[in-house]
């Protein structure tokens, strides 16, 4: 883990000391090298599926994807807001990237811990960074509102997630992901184990969010800069996926019940929020709502607890993280030109930016599940799964997908297609900048093809 | 609610006859008029907004990445040796040659070895009693 954890840090000292001038490249290559020595993590060796053990950190083949995912994703956040920050003066430029680059070390600390409790504080830990960069760097003035929601959505979600965690230590006397699952819980009253499953799960399902307690996801996206709507779809949600994995198998025995409200409600908000998509104006938003719609999905596959189910989820976190993070610099590319987020004022671009509407195209075709993609193999993996538990399932699951096909074309013709409005004469090209960053979400997404069990998780 | 009313319609053709608002340009209104010009409305090519000069004026190859045109062009170099030459390009490389895990290519290769064999041998493909009876060593049925 050190390998990667001090480079990290040594990016503070990058940010700090290098020239003004020479600032957003040197953290650009340092961020890139971090993220190829990342990949070392994927070099598991072990029989047990734990790797690069120490007391406290450790990596698995469900940890491992996900690491390299926040690895990849900060030279993804710092190319994606060089335009933005370019007018700021340059203490407030060191200070965003080191605010990104400790949300990157917070990441690795949670992905990587085998402690609860330390899972927790980091887990806690990464709001901060990303409430400072949507309250300071977001756009409009809702953005207050957007970061209330934010904090206190999440931080109301995790209280009772901290006094389950402790009452568990209570009883076993560890933390430790590594032995939790074989020790037995204490004999509980039905009541409390109910509320105990509560407890424990409520953090992540704000933070996935599901359907419900979802209202905070689409307000901090609109507000976020660009770099915070990346990370928040990329990486923050997913860390909701990977608590509820992780806090999953050692509710063993009460989830068979208590689960069916919430897989029930999960495949309600693949319906309702991608409704929401269809009538939505607010390109950020649509994606936003998008992004619930696939964690409902997630969150579908991850509480029917098979084999199948969790591997689905983890190759859906892992490919709709880079497609929505595509998506969204995709927005902001509109966004720096038109400076506007409404979709009706900006249609038409493909005549104007030929070579951005290729991109847009390519996202939206990710973002709806195209085969080959490795979204297309998470969605089926889960639907499958989910279908084996009841075949009801499929009539939400499938008019989900549907849903999801017709707001994804629909985002693509009214940004693309169409003749262009009459107010727009005059935009910038497209910088190589911009098509540099979008080629950096979606070939990975391409390669991940080829080599499908680097996110395949335990099935693997 | 009657003199409201005559207000109003006072107000009204002094309300239509405003044109509407400007869409992009931020300067100042010019005339008392508040009539807005049709280079106001549509800006010239060469300008961003805000009037600002566009970068592509002053730098025809603007990549995107800064204002200065030597800054500009490096920082494009470093973006694509460290995100496409070693990140994407060195990093496939190492994760296609990662060692096998859990055996599962060799145990593949051995299993179409095998049944390849057994069916030359004209043999069934796995055998009823998978370990061979007489190794097995069993307690004597009468011990509790």
């Amino acid at each position: 883990m050190l390998k990667v954890l001090i480079p990290t840090l040594m990016l503070a000292p990058t940010i700090w000391l290098s020239k003004p001038k020479w600032l957003w490249p040197t953290t650009l290559a340092h961020s890139f090298l971090i993220a190829l020595i990342s990949l070392t993590w994927l070099q598991n060796l072990s029989e047990s599926s734990w790797a690069s053990l120490s007391p406290i950190m450790a990596t698995d083949s469900i940890s491992t994807p996900l690491l390299v995912l926040s690895c990849w994703l900060l030279p993804l956040m710092i190319l994606a807001s060089q335009n933005h920050m370019a007018k700021d003066p340059s203490n407030f430029q060191r200070a965003y990237i080191s605010l990104l680059t400790s949300l990157q070390f917070f990441l690795i600390l949670a992905f990587g811990a085998t402690e609860l409790i330390m899972f927790y504080v980091m887990f806690e830990a990464t709001l901060i960074p990303t409430l400072i960069i949507i309250t300071r760097w977001g756009n409009q003035a809702e953005r207050l509102n957007a970061g209330t929601y934010f904090l206190f959505y999440t931080l109301a979600g995790s209280l009772p997630l901290l006094i389950a965690l402790l009452s568990l230590q209570g009883w076993t006397g560890t933390m430790s992901l590594l032995t939790l699952p074989f020790s037995d819980l204490a004999p509980l009253t039905p009541y409390t184990s109910m509320l105990w499953w509560a407890a424990c799960l409520l953090a992540f399902l704000v933070k996935m969010p599901l359907y419900g307690v979802h209202l905070w996801l689409p307000k901090a996206h609109v507000e976020a800069p660009v770099a915070g709507s990346m990370v928040l779809a990329a990486v923050l949600l997913k860390l909701g996926g990977y608590g509820m994995m992780r806090i999953m198998i050692m509710l063993e025995p009460l989830t068979k019940q208590l689960c069916y409200p919430f897989i029930i409600l999960a495949m309600w908000g693949i319906i309702m929020t991608g409704s929401i998509c269809l009538r939505q104006t607010d390109l950020k938003s649509l994606i936003a709502y998008s992004s619930v719609s696939h964690m409902g999905l997630v969150a579908g596959g991850i509480l029917i607890q098979t084999p199948w189910g969790f591997t689905g989820a983890l190759i859906l976190m892992i490919a709709h993280g880079l497609t929505s993070s595509a998506l969204f610099c995709l927005a902001n590319t509109n966004y720096e030109r038109t400076h506007s987020r409404t979709m009706v004022l900006a249609r038409g671009l493909q005549v104007i930016l030929p070579l951005m509407a290729a991109w847009w195209f390519i996202a939206s075709l990710a973002n709806l599940a195209l085969p080959p993609l490795p979204n297309l193999m998470g969605e089926l993996t889960i639907i499958t799964s989910l279908f084996n538990w009841s075949w009801w399932t499929l009539i939400l699951t499938g008019a989900g997908t549907l849903i999801t096909a017709g707001y994804s074309l629909s985002m693509f013709l009214t940004t693309q297609r169409g003749p262009l409005p009459p107010h727009i004469l005059a935009l910038e090209p497209s910088h190589t900048r911009e098509h540099l960053l979008i080629a950096l979400h979606l070939l990975p997404l391409l390669l991940l093809i080829l080599k499908p069990e680097l996110i395949w998780g335990w099935t693997a | 609610m009657l003199t409201r009313m005559s207000r109003l319609g006072l107000a009204l053709p002094r309300l239509l006859s405003r044109p509407p608002s400007r869409f992009v340009s931020q300067s100042k209104p010019t005339g008392g008029a508040g009539s807005a010009a049709v280079t106001e409305l549509f800006p010239a090519a060469g300008k961003a907004e805000h009037g600002e000069v566009s970068e592509y004026v002053k730098n025809p190859d603007y990549h995107g990445f800064s204002s200065d045109p030597v800054v500009d062009q490096w920082n494009m170099r470093v973006g694509f040796f460290f995100g496409v030459s070693v990140a994407l390009v060195l990093g496939s490389v190492f994760v296609y040659y990662l060692p096998d895990h859990g055996m599962r290519k060799w145990s593949r290769r051995e299993a179409e070895r095998l049944i390849q064999l057994r069916e030359q041998e004209g043999l069934p493909l796995i055998d009823k009693n998978y370990y061979d009876p007489s190794t097995i060593i069993l307690p004597s049925t009468g011990e509790e």
